[in-house]
């Protein structure tokens, strides 16, 4: 299209934003078509073009499913206790909060909201951080209201601006499945807990919704070693 | 890795440091010990969290007054604030704030909105008009609240509940005028000394006011004494606050009272003078770094 100028800086922010959270679900393994991850900044604006200008947050919720293949990686291998584990996994709602600020009554709010639509988890995306309380509530995970199977996710804006996971100097990082994990430990008769850690705050691992207890693998390229890859625990 | 004799079947294995060694008794008291205040640091502050969740929709009732709070109400109210230190207190304000709701949790009211939506406010005082953020300004009702609100707030412990001594038995008081109806129930105190139900006399009150108007000005000389504007929100004047507090929750002597009558001047909004965040991390964690990275060529 001519260019940027005719939209509002507040506009293109939130198109940047919200392009980044189709990638990092998709990214994650759900069902996300690609053009859903380079919608243009034209049709972004004819979506949810406010008549001052800005965008209106609440036309950009989204629910997204879990592909086959996530479905997969996030079932537990079936014992003899449990034949048919049930998947770790199911919907997601992404919502983008217009509060100013962000404390309990919208983080309950949200968590009513889940439970109600029967989602299995959240990815909440707010103007400024929330509250200490909100995200001590958040920690502690004991929802109050609404118990979400799969926890809530928490991201400020200004954090989704851009994909740190497109930053040339970020390895790929890919979650390894139940069988996988088990397979890596086997091979080199390792605990987990031997395993070098990431924490579960670490960007990258935000990015990817790691949970504690699963391994990555990360990918690296070298001039001298070629393509080598690592294995890193989330606590 | 080999067991760990000592911290076997006890509940600090997994927080205390791998030990290559036998370590004595003393060793696993302290280790023990600071798994016991770690534990009893979750609980308090789970149950601080509660409390915020109960308090920042409070009071139930749409009439309810705040100068003149029901017996139940204030009960609660100073129930939860058992545990609370002043930065907890803040995160209440700031979180009843959030829901539109004056920062005094006994107010049922919305809080203040200001005319314009500007982030900085003229407002007239006895100083003349000075700036003031808007976010301060939208805190309360009214000064009447702010002044009830303050009045909790100062009689609150700064210590932890995790550290404190057991025997420590706070006692929160409230200002209201409705005394009778909490005599039995509560140790209140009335804004002015007179603890009877019947009317106090014009004269004392206005001795009592003229106290205070003492003591605002001599507050004021010592901020000026210490290069701060007076009258405005900063660090300095709420340690003087703390220190006050310390000494008489020390002493077991009732705290003081603010006369509703003293000026107009904004140090009492110095509840909003700073924003608790909770920024405490995990500690136990490894710091990222790549030269422990344990790095192997894909298996398969
Ligand atoms: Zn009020």
């Amino acid at each position: 299209m001519d260019s940027q100028a005719q939209y509002t800086p507040g506009m293109v922010r939130m198109w940047r934003i919200y392009r980044t959270t189709k990638q990092m679900c998709r990214d994650r393994g759900y069902d996300i078509p690609v053009e859903d991850t380079e919608i243009s900044l034209e049709e972004f604006a004819h979506r949810c073009r406010r008549e001052d200008g800005e965008p209106e947050r609440s036309q950009l919720h989204y629910s997204a499913t879990p592909t086959q293949e996530m479905i997969h990686k996030y079932t537990p291998p079936a014992t003899a206790k449990f034949p048919n584990p049930e998947p770790q996994i199911g919907s997601l709602w992404v919502e983008f909060n217009a509060d100013e600020n962000a404390g309990l009554k919208q983080l309950r709010e949200y968590m009513v909201h889940l439970a109600q639509n029967n989602h299995y988890s959240g990815i909440l995306v707010t103007i400024k951080p929330m509250t200490g309380m909100a995200i001590r509530m958040l920690r502690n995970a004991t929802g109050v209201d609404g118990q979400v199977l799969g926890g809530v996710e928490v991201f400020v804006e200004q954090d989704l601006l851009v994909n740190i996971t497109k930053h040339e100097l970020v390895p790929r990082h890919i979650l390894l499945s139940h069988e996988e994990k088990k397979q890596l430990l086997e091979r080199y008769r390792l605990k987990e807990t031997q395993l070098p850690r990431i924490q579960v705050t670490d960007p990258v691992a935000k990015y990817l919704g790691l949970r504690r207890g699963q391994v990555v693998k990360i990918i690296r390229m070298s001039e001298t070693a070629g393509r080598y890859a690592s294995y890193r625990w989330a606590i | 890795m080999p067991p760990n004799p000592i911290l076997n079947n006890s509940t600090v294995s997994t927080n205390a440091p791998p030990e290559t060694k036998a370590v004595n008794q003393r060793h696993l008291n302290v280790a023990l010990q600071h798994a016991n205040i770690i534990e009893q640091r979750k609980k308090v502050e789970a149950q601080v969290l509660e409390s915020i969740i109960a308090l920042m929709d409070f009071p139930n009732s749409p009439d309810a007054d705040p100068k003149r709070p029901s017996a139940s109400d204030a009960t609660l109210f100073r129930e939860h604030l058992v545990l609370f230190q002043p930065s907890d207190y803040d995160s209440l304000i700031e979180e009843r704030n959030i829901a539109d709701k004056c920062g005094y949790t006994l107010c049922p009211r919305p809080k203040k909105k200001t005319r314009s939506g500007a982030k900085k406010q003229f407002v007239d005082t006895e100083r003349g008009v000075e700036i003031v953020d808007k976010k301060v300004l939208e805190v309360w009702c009214s000064e009447d609240c702010a002044k009830r609100a303050l009045y909790v707030k100062v009689q609150l412990n700064e210590e932890p509940a995790w550290t404190r001594p057991e025997s420590y038995g706070e006692k929160i008081e409230l200002m209201v005028e409705n005394p009778e109806e909490h005599h039995k129930v509560l140790p209140l105190r009335l804004k002015s000394e007179n603890l009877t139900p019947t009317p106090t006399k014009p004269s004392e009150e206005d001795e009592i006011a003229a106290a205070w108007l003492a003591r605002d000005d001599a507050l004021a000389d010592l901020a000026i004494e210490r290069g701060e504007k007076p009258g405005r929100l900063s660090k300095a004047s709420k340690d003087l606050m703390t220190a006050n507090i310390k000494e008489r929750v020390a002493s077991a002597t009732p705290p003081v009272a603010p006369s509703l009558d003293d000026q107009p001047s904004q140090a009492h909004m110095a509840i909003e003078g700073h924003v608790p965040r909770e920024n405490r991390r995990d500690q136990q964690l490894d710091e990222e770094d790549d030269t422990e990275d344990w790095d192997r060529h894909l298996p398969g």
